[in-house]
């Protein structure tokens, strides 16, 4: 094998007899890509848009989405190239039963729900706790959040004979369905993998504006949001619960460090405690707030085992592995009170 | 912004028609790319164009006082001063959280308290490689390599966005003269650029995240959850994920570089053919390694000082060349671990007469093992890996696409060169509207490929 001439790295292209050409054809050769992939996938470019957060980069993509979609969609070409290209999409068919119900109606059922049981711990009732049952298998699913404190609990609980799902969806919210809409994936979760635990950790990417009771947008943070967004979580946390079959371990979020950001994790965490109301026994609320930033005042570190410990990632918003790992120790010991493993 | 996203789908075009409508006129079009490399910049995140521009100023403002110095015990000083802003700049943003947290532990232990604040810092993207640049262009000019360029010109060269990102590290000699003489319109490389931004795609999107997702993520993430064979495949598997993901966005930024007119060295050249390490690294990343061998192992004294001293200097050079990857022990053990190896080729090198195929067979596996290093999350993380070698199970990972793409990446390394070059010479002689279709069809089948939470970043993003 012939070493290669250490320092010739410029010439290649002129060393292979490189064909050149006008730059006006190399402007025409991407303007026809362009518009192929217009005719062929313009309405991806509009939902690549909406799924950006607010900004000028997202106006600037619906700009030429807006227009695309409507282009595309006078032509046969999306469906020729959907139906090519379709067999490619890794992801699972979401197609079926969830999805999150109009909050019209909701409020429209009129009926004052009833109080279920499982609306009480037992220990408030001064009743002995359930008998702790064998753990088979847990779900660790949410966005970004939800990494790396899936691999901590696997890594706990695989070695014990639990089948661990570790599910994260980056880059989603409960507020946005663009990418993925929680409801539908929460019920296909269910269908597919029954899981008899499951942990969730989401809300990173929340935040975005959602479809109020009388059909309008209605902006974050308000009380009608926090409603919304409420109500979202509790129809995913009545389906993870399979009626009081399993058990659902919800985490609250750490306070971030940019202020806006903040202002939304602590209406999502309040949105999260109401929507476990109803069944509190079966959906456990996992306060990460004390733990991480006290009085949610965001902070890089902290002490741990008696040592300063940086627990949080630069982005002031995931926790690093170190903060991973301790809030794995405080999930298993709230799994640890329902199953045995 | 990544390549391969709707947002620079749009950026792009626009930015290259407005490019070539400007480039008979210089005096507009480096002002022109300049504000389109900020903008491309800013979209990782505004607050750093100003980190940028503050590399900038300081460097040129050094390459000017260094030209001008009369004494060459000057010209060293303000190169010191020039390099320990550029490395202090570095060490702040990629390394503070890292060695306080060290210093901590150590403490710690003693019961002591650390003494400085224990804070996690937002690494701007591109920093490693930006950085380097500045530090080439200000040793070049000391070296009397290149004449210090305008200010306009020096800025285009650090921030034009097809290299900013993650490279490859073009040296201040090999972009200021093309930057210099305007780009002839009449001779584009245009079916070149397009069809490496095809390759590409098609490296990073088809196969690195494909492979990354369906066999290396999970098998390091929980390495308990696996067994021999299958820890065995995803080692292999993230030896041609890590190659398809840099070598796939390094032909992106090669082919949109042609596209705007410039050529870019080379940063890969089938480096899964290499005989040793030495060989491996005048394959692999090549203008890191020219950066750490000009401006790192020579200065240090090269092989210049007897076999001890350039063991030692290989050490050095190859350690920090880990730590540059991250700041991590398991970077700093992966190059300590190359170092090792080119210290041992050195040491026995010549002595030990091995057949070609074994010679290969050794470093390729050897190559692999350090990626492990590389890719483990965490020393405890590396020492489960290897600790599941000893765990016979049945394969659950081992699918046939897997397979095939594991043996088509590195088997068309394999090849003869000529073989591949001339493949590739006779797809990039197409006429270019023949590729502009095909570029179209390939992004559509790409973008079908793409999971719901999108493109994952390219892996050296993070460098």
């Amino acid at each position: 094998m012939a070493e290669p001439r250490e320092d010739n790295y410029m010439n290649r292209f002129d060393r292979a007899g490189l064909r050149r050409f006008r730059a006006r054809e190399g402007v025409i050769a991407i303007a026809v890509a362009a518009i192929i992939l217009i005719l062929t996938a313009g309405p991806s470019i509009r939902k690549a848009g909406e799924e950006m957060n607010p900004g000028i980069g997202r106006d600037i993509v619906l700009g030429v989405g807006r227009p695309s979609t409507w282009v595309a969609r006078k032509l046969p070409f999306v469906g020729i190239s959907t139906a090519a290209t379709s067999w490619l999409n890794p992801e699972p068919n979401l197609s079926g039963p969830g999805g999150f119900a109009n909050p019209k109606t909701l409020a429209a059922s009129g009926a004052v729900p009833p109080v279920t049981p499982a609306a009480f711990e037992p220990a408030t009732l001064g009743e002995a706790e359930p008998a702790r049952v064998p753990l088979h298998t847990l779900l660790v699913t949410g966005d970004s959040m939800s990494e790396p404190l899936d691999n901590d609990l696997a890594e706990v609980l695989i070695p014990k004979g639990v089948h661990v799902i570790q599910e994260p969806h980056i880059g989603t919210g409960i507020s946005t369905t663009f990418v993925v809409n929680w409801g539908t994936l929460s019920a296909h979760q269910v269908k597919s993998d029954h899981p008899e635990a499951i942990v969730v950790f989401i809300g990173a990417n929340d935040g975005f504006p959602m479809t109020g009771p009388e059909g309008k947008e209605v902006a974050c943070c308000s009380s009608s949001w926090a409603a919304i967004y409420a109500d979202r979580v509790r129809q995913i946390m009545n389906t993870y619960r399979q009626d009081g079959v399993a058990h659902v371990y919800w985490l609250t979020l750490p306070a971030p460090r940019d202020p806006e950001r903040r202002k939304i994790a602590r209406v999502v965490n309040a949105a999260i405690t109401v929507a476990a109301q109803p069944w509190v026994s079966q959906v456990q609320i996992i306060d990460t707030v004390p733990i991480f930033t006290p009085g949610f005042e965001y902070r890089d570190s902290m002490t741990v085992k008696g040592k300063p410990t940086l627990v949080r990632q630069a982005d002031g918003i995931h926790l690093n592995e170190a903060g991973s790992s301790l809030l794995a120790g405080t999930v298993l010991q709230a799994i640890g009170r329902n199953y045995t493993y | 912004m990544l390549f391969p996203t709707v947002q620079f789908a749009i950026f792009f075009p626009i930015v290259l028609a407005i490019s070539w409508w400007l480039m008979p006129k210089p005096k507009a079009w480096k002002p022109f790319i300049l504000f389109a490399s900020y903008v491309f910049y800013a979209s990782a995140g505004w607050r750093f164009i100003f980190l940028l521009a503050a590399v900038t100023v300081a460097n040129q403002l050094a390459a000017v006082m260094v030209h001008r110095a009369d004494t060459e015990r000057r010209r060293k000083l303000i190169v010191t001063i020039a390099v320990g802003f550029d490395l202090g700049l570095l060490g702040i943003f990629k390394y503070y959280s890292f060695f306080v947290q060290q210093w901590a532990d150590a403490l710690g232990s003693l019961g002591l308290s650390p003494g400085l604040p224990l804070l996690t810092i937002a690494l701007p993207v591109g920093i490693s490689f930006f950085t380097f640049q500045a530090i080439s262009y200000v040793v070049d000019v000391k070296r009397g390599h290149v004449e210090p360029a305008s200010s306009i010109d020096f800025a285009v060269y650090l921030s034009f966005f097809p290299h900013l990102i993650a490279g490859p590290i073009v040296r201040a000699r090999e972009f200021l003269p093309q930057l210099k003489r305007p780009r002839d319109p009449n001779r584009v490389a245009v079916s070149s650029g397009l069809a490496l931004v095809a390759f590409g795609l098609v490296k990073k999107v088809v196969i690195a995240d494909y492979l990354a997702r369906e066999l290396v993520e999970p098998v390091f993430a929980v390495p308990h959850a696996y067994g021999a064979p299958d820890v065995i495949l995803a080692a292999y598997g993230f030896a041609a994920e890590i190659y398809c993901d840099f070598s796939g966005y390094t032909d992106i930024a090669i082919g949109l570089a042609l596209l705007l007119g410039y050529v870019f060295p080379q940063n890969f050249r089938s480096p899964y053919r290499s005989t040793g390490f030495r060989d491996f690294w005048r394959r692999w990343h090549m203008t890191l390694s020219r950066f750490l061998r000009d401006d790192l192992y020579i200065p240090l004294g090269g092989n210049r000082k007897g076999r001890l001293m350039t063991y030692r200097n290989l050490m050095i050079t190859m350690v920090l060349g880990g730590l540059w990857h991250g700041a991590a022990w398991t970077f700093v053990l992966w190059g300590t671990f190359n170092g090792l190896g080119l210290v041992a080729e050195h040491a026995w090198g010549g002595r030990v007469a091995l057949p070609g195929w074994l010679r290969w067979f050794v470093t390729f596996n050897l190559i692999v093992f350090g990626w492990v290093l590389f890719r483990a999350q965490s020393l405890a993380d590396f020492g489960a890996l290897m600790s599941r070698l000893t765990v016979f199970t049945a394969p659950t990972l081992w699918t046939i696409p897997v397979l095939a793409m594991i043996v088509l990446v590195v088997g068309l390394q394999l090849l003869p060169p000529d073989w591949v070059e001339r493949l590739q010479v006779r797809i990039e002689s197409a006429r270019p509207l023949l590729l502009g279709v095909g570029l179209a069809v390939v992004i559509a089948f790409v973008a079908a490929t793409v999971p719901s939470q999108g493109v994952p970043p390219f892996i050296y993003f993070r460098f």
